[in-house]
This record gives structure tokens, sequence and C-alpha cells, in this order.
């Protein structure tokens, strides 16, 4: 068994043409790559984006500087990937958020009555994300649903850090638009 | 505004909280084919990063892949034929896959093969010539059907996380076509399951059951959902169709025993 290796060191190995080096970062980066090609709208088509991504972000190492997260800097390539195939369909990726339905797991909503609202309450959430327009939709996704900074999603999204400022305080007050006020009241004073 | 601040915290907080839940299927396992087409990148190109050979050099898959749609481009400019824009190009497994608009759908509301029998698994394996593969991905089939007196078993999963997924199975290395895909050309990529070939058909296409005399079923012709996988081994060819990423598609056939 190979030690596991820092990022750095395994993009500056991968850059030297070291593919076992370079198959310990898509190891490493895969679900979160694939979480961040999903939500962001490649739908089924996330696999697909992810392998896409990897190939094209190791003939891009050159321009990897040292000592950069990797992170940030693959997602970005994910999230242009995402864009291009969102783009090529003509459409939005409809349904891209969604919480489990209650049926999937077998369990119907019997649980207690703050757990059904609960749940409730976050199926309209994101019923409300997903009827955003694009760009709020998707800063809220690198925000809140990938926990990126702000400078991060700045930098993933390809914005200057002041429009991921003004987009998510926008967002925010449609959203809270969006809600009913029994949802508001749940928010904001539960 | 201290208010607003307020709304705004509770609001990220509930987003952040929310984020836990949503559903995100599994991702896929992308390294290996992440891996073989940048060795097959390495093997034609010499930019950098150059790339140390592995312990097998394997073909350039897309270029592979490319070689079949030119090939298949100058047999569709070469043989104009008689009847209508359908010219055949591709022939996998007992499928045949031509570049053409295909028939209109079944009238009926659900398209069928000829003969469907519904039963288990034990019994279907009983039925049929062909040893039934069952992708460990998926688990047990919710349902399995036997169509056209042992000819095709399908097995269905009616709820997995892609939603629907159909895998037809038939005898595989036949020379006869057991179903007819229309398709259109560009969304058909090659593909590698266990070493031998396979093809990708991303998007919906017009699928048509042929029977033992070689006759088009008409009843059998529908719009198939998602995307799909065509493979072979030795034995059984396979067909599985449904909301899946290639990657995903991917695991599942490679999951089949």
């Amino acid at each position: 068994m190979r030690s596991a290796i820092d990022d750095a060191e395994a993009v500056a190995r991968a850059r030297g043409g070291d593919l076992d080096a370079y198959a310990a970062l898509v190891a490493r980066y895969t679900t979160r790559a694939h979480r961040a090609a999903f939500l962001l709208g490649a739908a089924e088509e996330s696999d697909d984006v992810v392998q896409e991504a990897f190939v094209k972000a190791f003939r891009h190492l050159s321009r990897f500087r040292v000592g950069e997260p990797f992170s940030p800097w693959l997602l970005r390539i994910v999230a242009n990937e995402t864009r291009n195939l969102t783009r090529s369909r003509r459409r939005r990726a409809a349904l891209a958020l969604r919480l489990p339905s209650p049926e999937s797991d077998g369990t119907s909503p019997t649980g207690p009555v703050d757990e059904v609202l609960a749940a409730e309450l976050r199926a309209e959430l994101v019923a409300a994300v997903n009827t955003l327009p694009d760009r709020e939709r998707r800063v809220l996704v690198c925000r809140y649903f990938l926990d990126l900074s702000e400078a991060e999603t700045a930098q993933v999204l390809d914005w200057p850090l002041g429009s991921v400022k003004s987009r998510t305080s926008r967002a925010l007050s449609r959203l809270r638009g969006q809600l009913t006020p029994k949802e508001q009241y749940q928010v904001f004073n539960g | 505004m201290a208010d607003r601040a307020d709304w705004q915290r509770a609001l990220e907080s509930e987003l952040r909280a929310t984020s836990r839940q949503l559903d995100v299927p599994p991702a896929g396992d992308s390294s290996a084919a992440v891996r073989q087409r940048l060795e097959a990148r390495a093997a034609t190109h010499r930019h950098m990063p150059r790339v140390r050979p592995g312990n097998f050099a394997r073909r350039p898959a897309w270029r592979a892949a490319l070689i079949l749609v030119l090939a298949a481009l100058a047999v569709l400019l070469a043989t104009p034929q008689g009847r209508a824009v359908i010219t055949h190009v591709l022939r996998l497994a007992g499928v045949e896959i031509r570049q053409g608009p295909g028939p209109t759908p079944s009238a009926r509301r659900t398209a069928s093969l000829p003969g469907e029998q519904r039963m288990s698994l034990e019994k279907a394996r009983h039925q049929v010539s062909f040893p039934i593969l069952v992708p460990a991905a998926l688990g047990r089939p919710a349902e399995v059907v036997v169509s056209d007196s042992g000819r095709v078993a399908s097995l269905i999963y009616r709820r997995t996380r892609y939603g629907k997924v159909l895998v037809d199975e038939f005898a595989g290395r036949l020379d006869p076509i057991l179903f007819e895909k229309f398709v259109n050309f560009r969304d058909v990529t090659k593909v590698e399951v266990k070493g031998r070939e396979g093809l990708w058909i991303r998007g919906p296409h017009m699928l048509m059951y042929v029977n033992r005399a070689g006759i088009p079923a008409t009843a059998s012709a529908r719009l198939t959902t998602g995307n799909t996988l065509i493979w072979g081994t030795r034995q059984v060819a396979l067909r599985l169709e449904g909301n899946l990423g290639k990657g995903t598609a991917l695991v599942i056939a490679n999951s089949a025993r």
C-alpha cells in the first residue's frame, strides 16, 4: 500500500505524468465533483461530466498554481462542463434538486408532527430554490449545498466576488418572498 | 438591519440543513475510465503532461469510435437504399442500430414483446437457453418477464434511485437480430465492458423487436427512456435502459453476474 499523499504532492507528480498520483486525486474528489455536477444541473449525466472534468483537469494541470487548493479549481471545471451540457440541452435542468420521496425509503411521513412539518417545509424550500433564476440558484447551490465560501464560489462560478454577494442576497430575499407565511413562521421563529 | 440579518441567518441555516437531505445519487466510479482516456491520449499525443505507460497500453477508445463513426457515415453515404432513409449502420450482440427516424410507436398504450410472461427469476432461468445475468449493483429485479417462448428475458426494476430500469437479455453471439434501434448516430459511442465491445446510446430512441422470422414486431415499437447500454458476454447479450449516466451504466454492467 502506498501511503496517502497530499493534494499538492499528487498534483506535482501528476504533472510529471504520474497517473497513479492523479488516480489518488480522482478517488479523493469524485464524490464531491459528482455532487457539484448533479446539484448544478447535470442530472443523470453527472458521471459523464465528472469523467470529462477529470480528463480536462489533467490536461490543464500546468495552469494550476502550486499551493492553491485543488477542490475549487476542479469544481470550476466541473461547473463549466455542467454549464456546457445544460446549455447544449437547451433547457434548464428541471428537478435537479429534490428530496428523497417518502416512498423511496419505504416509510410514510407518520413521524412526530414537527418532523412532518419540517419535511414539508424543506420540500417547499427545495421547490422554491428550483424556481429561482439560474444564476441565483447556482450561487445558492455553491454556498449552501456545496458548502463553499464566497471566495470559492466566485472561483467556481467564475464571477467577481461582488456578484456572488449580491446574487446570494437577492436569492435569499426571493426565497423568503416565495415561502408561504406558515413556512416563514417555521423558519424564522421556529 | 438586525432584523434582516436574523431572517437571513435562519434561512441560510435551513438551506444548510436541507443540503444534507438532498437526494443525490451515488457517484459512479470514474477512475478507470479517466485513466483509460488519459493513457489513450498519451499514446496518441506527445503533449504535456507526459504519461508514464501503465501496466498495459490500451487502445485509444475514442479513436476507434471515431473510425467507426466515419466508416458508418461512409456506408450511409455510399449505399442509397430503396426504402426510406433508413440505413443499417451498426450491429452488436443481436441489436441492429440504424440511423433514421424509425417507425411510429405502437398505437397501443403499452408496447410489448410477443408472448410476454411474468414469472419468478428461478422459473425464468429454466425457460431460456442462456444464463440470465443479474447486475449485483441493482440487486434482485422487482419483476422478470420472459417473451417469445424464451427468446428474451427482461429484468424490471421499478424503483431504483434512477427511476425505472430495464435489462433485456437474450442469447448472445447470435446472427439473428432481435432488436432494431433507430438513433441519431452522434448519440452512439463505443465503450468497453469487461474487455468486450459495448455501445452507449445517449438519449431516447425508437426500439423495435424483431421476431424469429426476421420480421419487426410493430406492437413492440416504442420510444426508450433515458440512455441505453448494449453489451455482450460470451453467452448472453444485454441491453440496459434507464435514466442512468454512462459511468453508472458501466458500473451496473460490470456487476452483472
